[in-house]
């Protein structure tokens, strides 16, 4: 067996603990460079996920390589680019960057990890990898108290959803004797469904609901995204949420096979509900960061719909939803943090840098930046050509196609929905357009710096770029759902 | 397969791209005044292609965009279509050279309304329904900013106004074409967004939406007849309209008034119309949009009347004048179809001259009141000509093209809603009075010295309405360059609801 499908998480882990020893060793001064050498690195491995076709699994089947895994390492990995990236501006000149790349780098390993999982217990262990690293993250800025209170909350919530779905697994494997999750799917074919299965879903579903941050196991994210660094936010909110969708599109999917029926409407509710609660408390956010996170959370609504009814395409839809919503949300981040940087350039003592008033004549002050939130924004909002709204019309299409076809009225009625809870969404986007081009600006024009730059210009390239050009990207979204053979 | 329309509309894309970047306001309008020339130029190479003979879609090109999804770029243009094509590529040019003189931010002000002529002749060519609602979505977005950037003192609410109604209207046009796409799906099973495909298999659908309340074919019938009215404006959705008309700058009101609305009416015959007959109670909602139409064309011309305003005045005669073209539309008769797409084309020719004039006089008057201004013509003779000769075609002179549409549409559509045509009949005496005592009280009399030293309208934007007056009055002469094509294609679009004239109430 040839463990070079594996080369990738292999590169990071050796290059994140490589960066340590590094950091020992060089001048605090030069401790700058071990930004780039990261940002290379998960460069590099981004390479050689695109560049290498092959499946496979590893270590008896807990690990495997197939589409569905691929595409979410791609996810993961543009995310922490794109934030390592940002950092490498944002962290500048810190003391402790080199345990910060570290740890940036270990968290996507952990996602990668979860990704690739075939086993309750490979998942478990790469869940708590990525959390435990990114625990650290959202707290990295120790002077700050909204830090550490965001830290502490996404830890103590995060730990809770640990053990939920940990309990979870452990009920899984004392029905059905195994922690490998195709045998699991076998065991479940055949078995009859008992009350301890319906315990051990809803256990799994809490425990993955409280990653992808869905209504009402949401309470932590607002806060977390709000108090942590921003380029961590932007890592949090695009990147590792996606933790508990890949990982539901594999356990749940897998699993609920058996027990369609009852769950699809759990997941229904769950979905409209956190559609509609996201939409509707940002618009009356302040705070962008907080805004940004509410709109995550009512995206993590939509990309749910795939669960509720479960068609390849469906999932496909999830999965371009998935993607879409890492550009234009990493992206989003990484803008707030320019104008976070341009506030405390005009006031070294500017609380709350990313109030909305801040945001006022943005486009004169950043021009680059303004384009760029402009961009996501509207991409976020659904409105094409652009990655959101190609996410949002296959998953939306999708559900339809699964309405006509099998004369529902109610899926027909939660399309409404998601299409209202989309017109809805342009309101507070439009807000902050509004702050950016039409409101006079505040200050002088600043000097963007380069590394946020870059990054924004990826994020809106990959942004438009899938939306213009998106059939690709939907050949290997149908791929990677065709895994899950539903 | 020559791709005129792609390169039609994406130069003045790539021009506003550039004019985005440049740093003066002479490289801006430059950009802006050539690239929307060549987008002139290609339009009348089109024109000069064109086979008036030809009833079908002509200079046609199809580009694979999405297939998984059923989405193509294909563009194409007929009687419909061609005669708004010219119209866009004619007044945006005109428009360009009418804001010569922006100051605030040239560089987005030109290349805003570049995008705005990307969108507009998109929506005017796309046939593919999905393309179609994308350039009808794009239109919205400079229009916004055109108001709420450059308009007057309340222009947040205004622009906002104007987003938030016509976009609603949007997304309920929007489901009503998923509706058409997935019952299209259901039959042949395979993506398709086609426009023609679509509206094909409109009839094959079946039931009742809410039983008993509406069928499922009224509901997407009235949810694009809604997306479309909304745009026209007709009454009673027409309130967006007036305010953003006055807060809007002068650039913003032409482009708004002389192509924004249009869109509206090329909805109308492009899908309006083809699923009139089809549609499960075509009796009532031909009765509906005649309704609609009158309502417009005698609610326009008496709020005209009332406005204090010449802005104001000039954007409800708008709505007086769409009026007709829903009622033309509704009629269902060959010739007052074409009646009704060519009352588009010259009423874009004829409110671009209104408003230039409204903006002259704001400009150099420093108030649009009719009741301050009086006598200005003495100072502001060039103004003068051209802007009666403007409300002279906008009243329905004889010898203007405004007067050739309105006939059409009013003698034609006698035959099958003779009750509604009489009751526009009373629109027109007062469109002719509004008209002329609007011109006598502000611009004849006696000079109003409160006004101080006021000056003519400066040459460049005297020439451009002076353009257009010419075109008014050519048209108006001799209407055929555009009205063969227009009833070339209105003759088999009505053909097929002939045998519904019976039906009408």
């Amino acid at each position: 067996m040839s463990y070079i499908l594996l080369a990738p998480e292999i590169l990071l882990t050796v290059l994140a603990l490589a960066l340590i020893l590094i950091g020992l060793l060089v001048t605090e001064k030069s401790k700058n460079m071990i930004g780039y050498i990261s940002a290379i690195g998960l460069a590099a491995s981004l390479v050689m996920i695109l560049g290498r076709t092959g499946e496979g699994s590893f270590f008896n089947n807990a690990l495997v390589i197939d589409p569905l895994s691929q595409i979410f390492k791609i996810i993961f990995i543009v995310v922490s680019l794109l934030a390592v990236i940002a950092s490498i501006h944002y962290f500048k000149d810190n003391r402790n960057q080199d345990e910060y790349y570290t740890l940036i780098l270990l968290a996507t390993v952990g996602m990668m990890v979860v990704a690739s999982a075939n086993d309750l217990l490979a998942l478990f262990v790469g869940f708590e990898l990525a959390s435990m690293s990114t625990y650290v993250l959202a707290g990295f800025e120790k002077k700050n108290p909204a830090s550490l209170e965001a830290a502490l909350k996404y830890f103590i919530i995060g730990s809770l959803s640990s053990a939920l779905m940990l309990f979870g697994m452990s009920l899984v494997y004392g029905v059905s004797g195994t922690t490998n999750i195709p045998e699991i799917l076998a065991y479940f074919k055949t078995a009859q469904v008992s009350g301890i299965d319906i315990l051990a879903m809803i256990f799994l579903v809490a425990g993955f609901g409280f990653k992808m941050a869905l209504v009402p196991f949401h309470m932590w994210a607002p806060d977390t995204y709000e108090g942590s660094p921003t380029v961590v936010s932007s890592l949090l909110a695009a990147g590792s949420k996606k933790m508990g969708f890949v990982a539901a599109f594999r356990v749940l999917v897998l699993a609920l096979v058996a027990v369609r029926a009852d769950i699809q409407i759990v997941f229904a509710i769950l979905a409209v509900v956190t559609m509609t609660y996201g939409n509707v408390v940002a618009i009356s956010q302040k705070s962008i960061k907080r805004m940004l996170a509410y709109s995550s959370i009512a995206q993590a609504g939509y990309i749910s719909l795939a669960f509720v009814v479960m068609t390849q395409m469906s999932i496909a839809g999830g999965v371009l939803l998935a993607l879409g919503h890492a550009l234009m949300k990493g992206g989003a981040f990484i803008a707030v943090a320019v104008v976070g940087y341009m506030v405390l350039s005009d006031n070294k003592n500017a609380k709350n840098t990313d109030d909305i008033s801040n945001f006022a004549g943005l486009g004169k002050r950043a021009p680059i930046t303004a384009l760029s939130l402009f961009v996501f924004f509207l991409a976020l909002a659904g409105i094409p050509p652009s990655a959101g709204f190609i996410g949002k019309f296959v998953l939306f299409y999708s559900v339809t196609v699964q309405a006509v076809s099998t004369a529902s009225t109610w899926l027909l009625v939660i399309v409404i929905i998601a299409i209202l809870n989309s017109a809805l969404s342009i309101y507070y986007y439009a807000r902050v357009i509004r702050y950016m081009y039409v409101l006079p600006p505040e200050g002088e024009k600043i000097h963007e710096p380069l590394p946020y730059v870059i990054a924004l210009l990826l994020a809106v390239i990959g942004t438009i770029g899938i939306g213009l050009y998106p059939e690709p990207v939907i050949n290997m979204a149908m791929n990677a759902a065709s895994v899950l053979g539903v | 397969m020559t791709a005129y329309i792609s390169l039609m509309i994406a130069i003045p894309l790539i021009g506003a791209l550039i004019a985005f970047l440049t740093k003066t306001r002479e490289q801006a309008r430059v950009v802006a005044l050539v690239s929307s020339g060549i987008s002139l130029l290609i339009s009348l190479i089109m024109l000069s292609r064109f086979d008036t003979s030809f009833t079908g879609i002509q200079l046609d090109e199809i580009h694979s965009w999405i297939p998984s999804l059923g989405i193509t770029l294909s563009f194409g243009v007929d009687g419909i279509g061609m005669p708004l094509v010219l119209l866009s590529t004619i007044v945006i040019p005109l428009t360009v050279i009418f804001a010569w003189g922006e100051t605030k931010e040239p560089n987005k002000f030109y290349g805003l309304i570049l995008l705005e002529l990307t969108g507009v002749l998109g929506v005017f060519t796309s046939l593919d329904f999905f393309v179609f609602y994308i350039f009808w979505e794009i239109v919205l977005i400079p229009m916004y900013f055109l108001i709420s950037i450059w308009g007057g003192p309340r222009k947040d609410y205004a622009a906002i106004k104007f987003f938030i109604y016509t976009h609603i209207a949007s997304l309920v046009m929007l489901l009503a074409i998923f509706a058409l796409y997935f019952n299209a799906w259901q039959i042949t099973r395979t993506p398709d967004f086609n426009m023609f495909h679509l509206l094909k298999n409109y009839p094959l659908l079946e039931g009742w939406l809410i039983p008993n309340v509406i069928t499922i074919k009224d509901a997407i019938f009235i949810g694009l007849l809604f997306g479309f009215i909304v745009k026209m404006p007709a009454v009673p959705f027409h309130t967006w309209l007036p305010d953003a008309h006055v807060e809007a700058p002068t650039a913003g009101s032409v482009i708004l008034a002389a192509l924004l609305l249009k869109m509206g009416g090329y909805g109308l015959f492009r899908v309006i119309v083809p699923l009139l007959p089809f549609s499960d109670s075509p009796g009532k909602m031909i009765t509906l949009l005649a309704i609609i139409g009158v309502l417009s064309i005698l609610y326009g011309t008496f709020l005209a009347l009332a406005q204090r305003d010449l802005k104001k005045m000039v954007a409800y005669s708008s709505i007086s004048h769409m009026g007709y073209v829903t009622l033309g539309a509704a009629a269902l008769v060959p010739l007052s179809v074409s009646g009704a797409m060519f009352q588009q084309f010259s009423h874009g020719l004829i409110t671009g001259v209104l408003f230039m004039s409204c903006g002259v006089i704001q400009h150099s008057a420093g108030t649009r009141i009719i009741g301050d201004l009086g006598g200005i013509a003495k100072h502001m003779p060039k103004l003068t000509f051209v802007m009666l000769a403007g409300f002279l075609a906008s009243l329905g002179l004889p010898g203007m093209s405004g007067f050739i549409a309105e006939l059409l549409i009013l003698i034609n559509s006698y035959a099958n809603l003779p009750t509604f045509v009489i009751l526009a009949l009373f629109g027109i005496v007062f469109t002719a009075g509004y008209h002329l005592w609007a011109m006598q009280r502000a611009v004849f009399g006696t000079f109003n010295e409160k006004l101080g030293h006021i000056h003519d309208g400066a040459d460049y934007e005297i020439a451009s309405m002076a353009v257009l007056v010419l075109l008014i009055i050519f048209f108006g002469l001799y209407p055929n360059p555009v009205l063969n094509m227009m009833t070339a294609t209105a003759t088999p679009l009505v053909r097929d609801a002939a045998g519904l004239v019976g039906v009408i109430v």
